[in-house]
């Protein structure tokens, strides 16, 4: 019997074998019994609050593990190595998942939801054939920092492996190493939770990030027993306060700067310290910007909000003119430029979470690496023992002076409705953009993916007003995925994407999820058949080429045929119209609005006009039939 | 190709609320070969911080087609008066006008 114990307590055998073998040892059921449990408490954790051993497949224990991960969405496309996974999802409704029809749109929704809900999900994808279509929402992932876990198998199987056999390719993690935090592939079917586990713990830790968990195929179908472990006890719940001295540091740099400035970036939203932000720039009458970001982490009606950095350099604010003290908070301060966005003579306080980032392009005076929420909170407290009345009056006047570059700026910043082409039909993009901000609701979520599209006129509040979801990774296709995300976690909210025709084609599929979960979605399709910002850079670098000359790009046309943005919606279950003026736009508006109030997605092809140099009436198209050879007529 | 245009798309979206890529800046400098004339001091001090020379050599329309693009720039967080506007399509229009091609 001792060795039967100890076969069992290896795992060598399974807990039916064990009992078998001790009845064969001519114990009764009853004596079978106790002697399993005297040995389960040496053998399990079992009973340990939040830890417990799962048998059965692969499959299974994958499942039991997302479910202690906390997760509730799984967002994947059909996969048939993934059987045990999906047979062990019938007994487990908790876990919901979310068939979506092509991986990159997939992903984009599954990231939608993560950023918008805050909670865990993970997307699947049948091997690396899968995969390498949901890599550029991966790229978008990363370059965002959003905590969103990847899986797929590896299609040979562990007796096979390595033998280029069919979906192989060598060291399938290894593909997506330059994209995740962490990419691991499990040796064995009881490293299945574990693997899953890391995978969601990397994800989770700050600063976010993607991460991709593989197997091969096989383990999935091989039983096994393995511990589960809830997120809560692996999680680092990585919270942490800045160095109090550098706190002083930047206080006094701040309570004494003659105009200090703040950048805001995502992670003041993902630390929900949008608030705190407003109370720091407050209490030293401290004008706000923001860099390329995915939300709009500060009102963009505060008086003390000057707008975004024009082109990533402070030195490009219309206002101030000459900081001589930045702080960032939590902005990732993507730098597309040689030239750094903050110049050497300033003196630059960096408060991020995100420290693997922090002085590799600008020299950093006062380093506060922290959760943001908690960096606000202590940089706050140690001004306020420094601000005397005579700072207080001095920020005073400080903030009226910005108060009124503000209203200077919100004056003009509307002058485009003066354009000569406001009412043409196609219409302008501005004036879409105007009309969807006219009709939004005061908190509407904006998914924006419309490359060429200025997002102005929505008033963006994160404290209650209108929040943005903007495609910063820019692999396209991600908006209509994204959105569908979106409202699947905010089902109360109105969700508006707005997306280009261009970046629309990449990714449609999303629109069939609207449909079957009934996400009523709105989205906006700037329709000019054409890649027009790609059509007015060739220019700037070719300003007097022949492609000017001629009339021949090859690059940027997508008429003859035009697509149909509402038709294509049809197909996929979508209520859609197309809109060719201001009057036919409001009315589509009006009548999306009754489609979402009945739980249904709507689209709106708003057609806008190509705008810029050397667009033909008529476009000229590359023809790809040499001279002289016949017709393709059959 | 997609992060081709995502870029592109950007650099369109960069004076707007969210910052985005920039644009060659030659600042004051670049305005050198630039004709005199009414309205080239207001352009040279409004858009050279965002862009360089060849936004507007590349580009030939009229006075109305410049006007619109002020206008669209507006839209982008460009911070101009009607009169500035005015008088930067009239000199546009004039310099890099469709007749000067």
């Amino acid at each position: 019997m001792r060795e039967l114990v100890a076969r069992y307590l290896s795992q060598s055998i399974s807990r039916r074998t064990f009992l078998k073998g001790l009845a064969a040892a001519g114990l009764t059921p009853a004596a079978a019994r106790s002697v399993l449990e005297s040995v389960v408490p040496s053998a399990q954790a079992q009973d340990v609050e939040g830890i417990r051993v799962v048998e059965g497949t692969g499959g299974e224990c994958f499942a039991e593990q997302l479910a202690a991960s906390g997760v509730r969405y799984i967002f994947g496309n059909s996969a048939s190595e993934d059987a045990h996974f999906y047979e062990a999802l019938v007994d487990r409704p908790q876990l919901k998942y979310i068939l979506t029809p092509h991986e990159g749109p997939g992903a984009a929704m599954a990231a939608g939801y993560v950023k918008a809900s805050g909670e865990p999900a993970i997307v699947m994808q049948a091997a690396v054939v899968g995969l390498a279509n949901a890599i550029g929402q991966m790229f978008n992932a990363y370059k965002e920092q959003t905590p969103l876990v990847f899986y797929s198998y590896r299609t040979d199987q562990t007796g096979r492996a390595g033998r280029d056999g069919f979906e192989e390719v060598a060291n399938q993690e290894g593909i997506v190493a330059p994209l995740t935090k962490y990419s691991w592939l499990a040796r064995n079917a009881s490293m299945i939770p574990e693997t899953v586990r890391r995978a969601f713990k990397a994800a989770w830790t700050p600063p976010y990030g993607p991460t991709y968990a593989s197997w091969h195929s096989d383990l999935n179908d091989q039983r096994t027993r393995a511990e589960v472990i809830v997120q809560q006890k692996v999680d680092p719940r990585m919270r942490v306060r800045p160095n109090p001295a550098e706190v002083e540091r930047a206080a006094r740099l701040l309570v004494d700067a003659r105009m200090p400035l703040m950048i805001v970036g995502d992670e003041v939203t993902r630390a929900k310290a949008t608030a705190k932000a407003v109370k720091l720039a407050t209490l030293l009458g401290m004008p706000v910007t923001q860099a390329r970001s995915v939300h709009a982490n500060f009102s963009q009606s505060h008086p003390l909000w000057v707008g975004g950095l024009p082109v990533g350099r402070i030195s490009s604010l219309d206002f101030p003119k000459n900081p001589d003290v930045v702080i960032n908070v939590g902005n990732k301060l993507q730098h597309n430029s040689p030239n750094p966005m903050i110049g050497h003579g300033v003196k630059f306080i960096d408060m991020r979470i995100d420290s693997w980032s922090m002085g590799n392009v600008i020299p950093v005076d006062v380093p506060l690496v922290a959760d943001v929420a908690f960096g606000l909170d202590d940089l706050i407290a140690a001004i306020e023992q420094l601000v005397t009345d005579d700072l207080r009056k001095r920020y005073a006047a400080r903030a009226e002076d910005v108060r009124a570059f503000g209203e200077k700026r919100r004056r003009l910043s509307g002058l485009f409705v003066k354009s000569p082409d406001w009412d043409a039909s196609p219409m302008i993009a501005d004036r879409v953009t105007w009309e969807v901000a006219q009709f939004a609701d005061r908190d509407a979520i904006i998914v924006h993916e419309a490359g060429s599209v200025a997002a102005h006129s929505f008033g963006f509040n994160p404290d209650g007003g209108r929040e943005l979801f903007f495609y910063m990774g820019a692999h396209l296709g991600s908006g209509t995925g994204t959105a569908a995300g979106v409202k699947l976690a905010r089902p109360s909210r109105q969700v508006i994407c707005l997306t280009g025709d261009g970046s629309f084609i990449f990714g449609p599929t999303a629109l069939w999820n609207m449909a079957r979960l009934e996400l009523p979605v709105i989205t906006v399709v700037y329709n000019n058949h054409a890649y027009s910002g790609p059509h007015s850079r060739v220019i700037e670098k070719v300003p007097n080429g022949r492609m000017v000359e001629t009339g021949h790009f090859v690059h940027d046309y997508l008429g003859k045929p035009d697509m149909n943005m509402a038709w294509i919606a049809k197909g996929f279950g979508v209520e859609g119209e197309v809109a060719h003026s201001p009057a036919e736009l409001k009315a589509a508006l009006a009548r999306a609005r009754r489609a979402t109030m009945d739980g249904k997605p709507y689209l709106i092809d708003a057609q806008v006009a190509r705008v810029g140099v050397a667009w033909a009436e008529s476009p000229w198209v590359p023809a790809v039939r040499e001279r002289g050879e016949p017709e393709r007529r059959m | 190709m997609k992060a081709a245009l995502a870029m592109a798309g950007a650099v369109l979206l960069s004076c707007a609320a969210l910052a985005q890529q920039p644009a060659k800046a030659p600042g004051k400098a670049g305005a050198a070969g630039f004709p005199d004339g009414p309205g080239k001091d207001v352009l040279t001090s409004k858009c050279f911080q965002c862009h360089g020379p060849s936004m507007w050599t590349a580009q030939r329309q009229d006075r109305r087609a410049w006007e619109a693009t002020l206008y669209r720039m507006v839209g982008r967080g460009a911070l101009w008066n009607e009169d500035e506007i005015g008088a930067m399509a009239s000199y546009l229009g004039t310099v890099y006008g469709r007749k000067a091609k």
